[in-house]
């Protein structure tokens, strides 16, 4: 039995050591969790296609205090059980700097591990008010809040002067906490929300949704959610020639709801953040995602981007890898990144970021309201 | 008059919706009939159904064929031979080998065939939602010009005389034909129809092909109807599918017909009169409450001792 257990040890400080080998102790690893398949995989897609490109940049200008970023990539799926997993994971691999979650019911249960496990995360996307409403020293966002986006889409509306305005959510947090900031913004402004009312993620059939808005003689639709749902809801709003407006947050924002939706996106109002790949300073990025044959143009790949920017500049101006004065330097300082001069809040959100209201085209071009 | 209209409206949308869940909801109660037990892949041939008329319509669209029936008809037959394919390969594979063990067994290789679907066909097509083109348009509205006005479109039509025919032609081959007999020989009793010469294996694998071949139907229409479809919808209409199959009585066929109906008209009012929020749960506490005072549902018999 004795020398039973002494293998046993010898077994498994064996497999520890090997374990430490495979990292060289010169990397720093920068975990990369959102969606790489399901549902919303496009934005994903731009949430690694930006991560990538800021880890290879800094890689080639010689790394951060000299050491190469490594990423290690992990799919979430935008289920927030699957993010629990991906985030023990992180920890498991010894990763202490994390660029994600991407949908914020997934970056919401993932960033109770990260903060109890000492790791900085930065989501580049997720933009309910819960996640940095707990005082947590470790969570920061390069995006803008719902609180932030819901009223410059309530403040359109009301300025459109509509007759009837309906609320639609998908029941989940980011939907939710939208529409919700949506709904109280027009209250606020006299305006009668005559219809608020929620529908089920997945949901294919929204025929009885679309009969009630007619019957509620509606004028103006707000949707908070994702565009699966809204181009489904947009095509049989056509097909049973609701003539309404429609208006969304930038979950909806992207080509795929053309492909849903068809012509019957052509009109719809969309809140993004602004166009960074617009921007004239951020030519050679844009130049650079170009010859990789990538699209900066999504909402996402320039914040992504930022977020492993801030990462690395944290840790040189910090001058230390612990997430925990990287933090500190991250709130004590303003970076310039492509989003614009970053500047951090005591709760991990940025002091500003603006959202504008575009208008959507049926070949999936958007052109910018006001 | 605005009212009735209105009514009218919602039970037109539930009775879409409630005829598709009634071809799905055919083959899980075909298959209990026979076998006594639930195919938990049937949803993902639904899925696949939808996939393989979509890929048939874009292909015949670059090819430039044009003329509608045509086309639906050629995705129609292509989409019913794959799907049959792939539900008698799950009899094959997930049931046949394992029949005659313990319940459980089956059932765990049936969600096991059902998982493997959903992602084989994620990573053959992406996980993204696809577009599906509305070939039938148009339809007939009534009401006033300015008033509500109630429309039943062309796609609705055709979604319920599909299922009408789907269904009496089902019947009639059930009742008439000799594969019909032997079907329900079989459902019967297993074993002492393999006495009296029926070749059992065939006759299930027959059931399989038929639930699936139905499924695939009920594919192309609600593919076209929904206009766009994902690898993971064909979990939630399987589902909702097995949920009328139950209410109906499973293993009868006309319970099938009578719970995708009364489940989609009671989504449709509960969305239309109460909020689309409460629609599941009323639907599946319909479904507890007539379990609870029929526990075999609507149109299902009794099950008696078998000696």
């Amino acid at each position: 039995m004795k020398i039973k257990l002494n293998k046993l040890v010898v077994g498994v400080s064996a497999s520890l050591a090997m374990m430490a080998s495979g990292v060289t102790q010169a990397d720093i690893k920068i975990g990369i969790a959102g969606p790489m398949t399901g549902a919303v995989a496009q934005y994903g897609d731009m949430q690694f296609s930006g991560a990538r490109m800021a880890i290879e940049q800094i890689n080639a200008n010689g790394g951060v205090m000299g050491e190469k970023l490594v990423a290690v990539e992990q799919d979430d799926v935008c289920d927030p059980k699957q993010a629990v997993t991906v985030a023990n994971n992180m920890v498991n691999e010894g990763v202490r700097f994390v660029v994600g979650h991407l949908c914020s019911s997934s970056t919401q249960p993932a960033s109770d591990i990260y903060e109890d496990e000492g790791i900085l995360m930065v989501t580049p996307a997720s933009t309910s008010p819960a996640i940095t409403e707990r005082g947590y020293e470790l969570v920061f966002r390069t995006i803008g809040l719902d609180s932030m986006q819901g009223p410059v889409a309530g403040k359109y509306i009301a300025s459109q002067k509509p007759e009837r305005v309906a609320v639609i959510h998908d029941k989940q947090q980011y939907g939710e906490g939208i529409a919700s900031a949506v709904k109280s913004t027009l209250e606020d402004d006299g305006i009668d929300v005559v219809m608020y009312e929620g529908i089920t993620a997945g949901q294919k059939d929204f025929s009885s949704l679309v009969t009630k808005l007619k019957k509620e003689n509606v004028d103006f639709v707000y949707y908070g959610g994702y565009h699966p749902e809204l181009g489904l809801i947009l095509r049989q709003a056509q097909q049973a020639k609701l003539d309404a407006k429609f208006m969304g947050p930038e979950g909806v924002g992207n080509k795929d709801i053309n492909t849903i939706a068809g012509d019957a996106a052509e009109g719809l109002l969309v809140t993004l953040p602004p166009s960074f790949d617009e921007k004239a300073e951020n030519k050679s990025l844009v130049d650079a995602f170009a010859k990789k044959g990538e699209d900066p143009s999504g909402p996402f790949v320039l914040t992504s981007y930022t977020a492993v920017q801030l990462i690395a500049d944290g840790i040189e101006k910090a001058d230390s890898k612990d997430p925990i004065d990287v933090a500190k330097a991250l709130r004590a300082n303003t970076f310039k990144t492509p989003i614009g001069d970053v500047a951090y809040d005591k709760n991990g959100d940025l002091k500003s970021f603006e959202f504008v209201v575009y208008e959507w085209h049926s070949d999936g071009s958007k052109t910018p309201v006001k | 008059m605005h009212d009735v209209l209105y009514f009218l409206q919602q039970l037109i949308n539930g009775l879409t919706v409630g005829s598709a869940y009634a071809l799905i909801a055919i083959g899980y109660t075909m298959v209990y009939g026979i076998i006594g037990m639930i195919n938990f892949a049937h949803g993902e041939i639904y899925m696949i159904g939808a996939y393989i008329s979509l890929i048939v319509i874009t292909g015949l669209a670059t090819l430039g064929s044009a003329w509608l029936p045509l086309v639906l008809l050629v995705a129609l037959i292509c989409a019913v031979i794959v799907s049959s394919s792939m539900g008698w390969a799950v009899e094959r594979v997930a049931y046949r080998p394992v029949r005659g063990q313990h319940r459980l067994i089956p059932l765990i290789s049936a969600i096991g065939m059902s998982i493997f679907l959903q992602n084989y066909v994620h990573l053959a097509q992406g996980s993204r939602n696809i577009g599906f083109p509305s070939l039938i348009q148009g339809g007939i509205t009534m009401g006033a010009e300015d008033g509500f006005q109630t429309s039943i479109s062309y796609m609705q039509i055709t979604i319920f005389v599909v299922t009408l025919v789907c269904m009496t032609a089902l019947s009639m081959f059930i009742s008439k034909s000799r594969l019909g007999r032997a079907c329900r020989a079989v459902s019967q009793d297993l074993k002492m129809s393999n006495l009296l010469g029926i070749d059992t294996n065939r006759i299930i694998a027959a059931t399989f092909v038929i639930g699936a071949a139905l499924a695939a139907v009920a594919g192309l229409l609600l593919g076209m109807y929904y206009g766009s479809i994902d690898p993971l919808f064909g979990f939630i209409a399987g589902l909702k599918a097995f949920t009328a199959a139950v209410l109906g009585g499973i293993g009868s066929i006309p319970g099938a017909m009578l719970g995708g109906l009364i489940l989609g008209v009671a989504e449709a009012m509960t969305s239309g009169y109460l909020s689309g929020e409460y629609k599941d749960v009323v639907s599946f506490g319909l479904l507890i409450l007539i379990l609870l005072f029929r526990p075999t549902g609507l149109l299902g018999k009794p099950e008696v001792e078998k000696i």
